[in-house]
């Protein structure tokens, strides 16, 4: 059975690039526009990885960090932001990978292979 | 009328703008909300933290597990990381070397809700104990020339978790700030053959306008060029350069007067913002005639804009005279206000 992979980003663009590299490494991605609907998507669906924004309108990716890892603290929570300087706060430290978005994805897919296994 | 004042040790200027002088009551401070949920800091969760350098109070051998009373951790995401030669290096006028340094958490207590102002005396003096070991253990590294120990307290004071921490990093480099001290503090000891602080301390404890509290070998006082209203040192008042040499009783006596000082400032300005941070000698230095170690604790009541960075001096609408007098006058009979722990 294929592995769920959730992708909770306000970035439709990051969603379509995450997607389709994701999928061709034989994973089920799910994709959340929100803090907020990613929290509900979380529940329906019990994915086996979130891959989450941190900066975010609304609830802000810390947020739904602390919630998910209060839900279920070992499930793998992958930060990616564009911004290096999040990783000062250290409510990030409830995450288990932090990532700085580029265009070149081997480092997340090496990431996710990791805690996937 | 406004008043221009010179810091003696560092030559900065700060201006006192009495005509908009703020008490206690008139500055505003924005109270953080418990954002609640998963903390990476508390007992049970020790698997989300690198594995620790230092655990006090476990009855147990087992390291990153539930029964500690301080935990030292290193930083999950450090800025400066420890393993790599500095391999310094010039590049035209410009100098550079590889980010080695060690940068580390101290999770002061176990309980989620228990803020450094309302820690028992006994607690504190873990904290300052753990500042010395880790220095003690850092210094051996001869990449190392200094270890700065800080603490932020509040969002506005660059505090993300909530969970009562405080921070170190071991640099190999000398900190500006440091080395305007000491070259400030020598400069005054080579004229006058005699440390600059312990005569501010002479001069405070005569006149009295500005100190805050004291016990047998401490005492508080606002200095007389603060860049922050409420800003206050804590001082030995024995001559020491060296905070990591402190005797194990002196700890004690600190850890009393600092959870004094604490305790006013929170009850004269409740849940205020503020960063402490540690000034003290390098590293393997002998002991220093000229510089004596202290705390500057810096409530975040005013911000920086064009003019103090553009000039250096900073605006402070309180005289320290009077933030003395204000903190003097509270009184710590009644108990202070308890927050539910989590744990």
């Amino acid at each position: 059975m294929k592995k769920k992979i959730l992708l909770i980003d306000d970035e439709e663009s990051i969603h379509f690039l995450y997607k389709e590299v994701l999928e061709e490494e034989g994973y089920e991605v799910h994709t959340a526009l929100s803090g907020e609907i990613g929290l509900k998507v979380f529940d329906s669906i019990q994915p086996d990885l979130v891959i989450l924004d941190i900066n975010m309108p609304g609830m802000n990716g810390i947020e739904v960090l602390r919630r998910l890892k209060e839900i279920k603290a070992n499930l793998p929570v992958i930060l990616s932001s564009a911004y290096n300087e999040y990783k000062q706060d250290l409510a990030c430290w409830a995450s288990d990978d932090y990532i700085v978005k580029s265009s070149d994805l081997e480092e997340l897919k090496a990431s996710v292979k990791r805690h996937l296994r | 009328m406004p008043e221009l004042r010179k810091d003696p040790i560092l030559g900065r200027w700060i201006i006192i703008s009495q005509e908009r002088e703020k008490r206690p009551t008139d500055f505003i401070v924005e109270t953080d909300v418990v954002r609640g949920g998963f903390c990476p800091l508390c007992p049970g969760n020790e698997n989300t933290t690198p594995s620790e350098v230092l655990a006090y109070g476990r009855n147990h051998p087992v390291p990153n597990t539930p029964g500690w009373t301080l935990r030292v951790v290193p930083n999950k995401y450090p800025a400066l990381i420890i393993e790599g030669e500095l391999d310094k290096q010039g590049e035209g006028p410009y100098d550079k070397m590889n980010g080695i340094g060690a940068h580390e958490v101290i999770v002061e207590t176990p309980k989620h809700n228990e803020p450094f102002s309302q820690m028992e005396p006994e607690r504190l003096a873990n904290v300052f104990f753990a500042y010395r070991d880790r220095t003690v253990d850092l210094g051996r590294d001869p990449r190392f020339q200094y270890v700065i120990v800080f603490k932020n307290f509040g969002r506005a004071a660059g505090a993300s978790l909530e969970h009562s921490h405080s921070q170190l990093i071991a640099l190999p480099i000398l900190p500006r700030m440091i080395v305007s001290e000491l070259e400030g503090s020598y400069s005054y000891y080579k004229y006058k053959d005699r440390c600059i602080f312990c005569d501010i301390i002479r001069h405070e404890v005569q006149y009295g306008t500005r100190l805050v509290c004291a016990n047998a070998d401490f005492l508080c006082i606002t200095p007389f060029a603060p860049r922050s209203p409420f800003e206050m040192w804590v001082l030995p008042k024995r001559h020491s350069s060296c905070f990591s040499s402190m005797a194990d009783p002196l700890f004690i006596s600190l850890s009393r007067l600092f959870s004094e000082v604490m305790r006013r400032l929170d009850t004269c300005i409740p849940n205020v913002p503020f960063n402490f941070v540690l000034h003290t000698g390098p590293l393997r230095s002998q002991p220093l005639e000229h510089f004596h170690w202290h705390f500057e604790i810096m409530p975040k009541l005013t911000t920086m804009a064009g003019f103090e960075w553009g000039s250096g001096f900073y605006i402070n609408p309180t005289p320290p005279e009077d933030a003395a007098h204000y903190l003097r006058e509270i009184n710590l009979s009644s108990p202070p206000p308890v927050n539910e722990p989590r744990v």
